[in-house]
């Protein structure tokens, strides 16, 4: 068996990025073989709905995780609202109500950056269209660990505030439309 | 020096031990406040043993104190869907918030209690770690831009799912509003019912002789490892009568052998039913 490359991938995005969310994990293949793990802004107010609606079109089970829940392949796992959600050493999500970072809780630089320093260089990070610098500092981190990072293409990006902002930061490995982005996931199944 | 050797330095010369917290996030938080207060390991290491005040502002700066009134307020109805029938027509009942932070969820319960005719009838007990916290909550002052937002949400939701049939909450009966100084003020008949004392869940010694009907704890074991949680879990079990409740954050489950010994009642973590073995 061929050992893969890599070990989970994460995904960061705010305004604009649920439509991009949502056909990307339609377009994934039922076996995609590592955990995809998201962090998306959401209206703090607005509780419920975000991870039903994902789940409509996904092909792999969407989970908000609970607090020292274990990380596994093939699912997909997408910060609660109003909680920063961080991978811990040992392969379990962890919590936390602490206060909101770059305005936001859940906050996509905590939850990059905690993978960051677990998965090192099996980690993809791709970071999608939104409209604040989020993401940029965990991306860098991602980049630091010899991790593969992408950006949406800014052109075809709703706000495109957040992918230039880690472009400012870093030179990302590769700068992908959203369809772009789910070929190139799918390949790394075969 | 990494960052467990100074916990046990903490450990060591104060009464705080963070020692089972995750390792992650206490590491990223210690980092935040060395930084913060630009202190050399050295300084560090002499204030800690010998400042105190510095010691309790570093407690409240590495404890997490998010706290806001009706905290998830879509979830209270389902609370009190499980909780009234138990607390209902019992002449006493007690409520122990462990981990209270400014006290803000301590006095919202109760606003509903009083709402459902039930606050007479009930002894409410709070603690948390930090000393500036158990003030703060002794004093029951807010502010009020913060919470307008939680207040008009939670007013809404109560609108369209109401708590036993409570639909509507006059604030102004439990607080005393001053916006030209940003203040909501908790009025002194709530305050003082609150038995609040300095409490810290690690050292494991219950801060109460009686037991409980319902303990709420949302939010603060989130920070402990695997191992401690599952100690509290167990002084919380010891602590709750039979068929008491345990109420956790949004995002907090059980896991392993303590999923047997409560039973999952919607938002609740009831007790089980424990077997008594008689000897003859």
């Amino acid at each position: 068996m061929v050992r893969p490359k890599y070990k989970a991938v994460v995904i960061g995005g705010s305004a604009g990025s649920f439509s991009v969310v949502s056909k990307l994990l339609s377009q994934l293949r039922e076996d995609f073989p590592l955990p995809v793990i998201i962090c998306l802004h959401r209206l703090k107010h607005v509780r419920s709905g975000l991870v039903e609606s994902i789940r409509l079109k996904s092909k792999l089970e969407v989970i908000e995780p609970n607090d020292k829940e274990q990380i596994m392949a093939g699912k997909v796992y997408l910060a609660p609202s109003n909680y920063h959600m961080f991978v811990e050493y040992d392969g379990t999500f962890s919590l936390s109500t602490e206060k909101p970072l770059n305005h936001s809780r859940p906050s996509i630089d905590h939850t990059l950056t905690s993978a960051a320093y677990v998965y090192r260089n099996k980690l993809i990070g791709i970071v999608l269209t939104g409209a604040n610098k989020d993401g940029a500092k965990g991306m860098k981190d991602i980049a630091d660990k010899k991790g593969l990072t992408i950006i949406q293409d800014p052109k075809t990006c709703e706000m495109d505030t957040m992918p230039k902002s880690v472009a400012r930061l870093i030179k990302p490995d590769k700068v992908l439309s959203p369809d772009e982005i789910s070929t190139f996931l799918n390949q790394l199944a075969i | 020096m990494d960052f467990k050797h100074y916990l046990q330095v903490l450990k060591d010369n104060t009464p705080y031990d963070f020692s089972n917290y995750s390792d992650n996030s206490i590491k990223r938080r210690l980092q935040k406040v060395i930084l913060d207060n630009g202190l050399t390991i050295d300084e560090l290491l002499d204030k800690t043993q010998t400042d105190k005040g510095f010691v309790e502002r570093l407690v409240e700066d590495i404890t997490v104190n998010t706290t806001e009134l009706f905290r998830d307020p879509e979830i209270w109805p389902q609370f009190y869907e499980k909780l009234y029938p138990a607390l209902k027509g019992k002449k006493t009942f007690n409520i122990w918030h462990a981990g209270c932070s400014s006290g803000m969820e301590v006095y919202s319960n109760m606003i509903i209690l009083n709402e459902l005719g039930l606050l007479e009838q009930a002894r409410i007990f709070a603690t948390d770690i930090s000393l500036g916290m158990v003030r703060q909550c002794t004093n029951g002052s807010y502010r009020y831009e913060f919470n307008k937002k939680q207040l008009s949400d939670f007013e809404d939701i109560i609108k369209k799912s109401p708590i036993q049939g409570i639909s509507k909450i006059d604030f102004n009966k439990y607080f005393d509003f001053d916006l030209e100084n940003d203040r909501i003020n908790i009025k002194d008949f709530l305050k003082k019912k609150v038995e609040i004392r300095q409490h810290d869940l690690v050292q494991e010694k219950v801060p109460f002789y009686n037991k409980f009907d319902v303990i709420f704890c949302r939010n603060v074991l989130i920070y402990f490892n695997a191992n401690l949680q599952s100690k509290i879990y167990q002084m919380f079990h010891n602590q709750l009568y039979p068929k008491g409740s345990m109420i956790l954050g949004n995002h907090e489950s059980l896991t392993g052998f303590y999923k047997t010994k409560f039973s999952k009642n919607g938002p609740l973590y009831t007790k089980t039913n424990v077997f008594h073995f008689k000897y003859q």
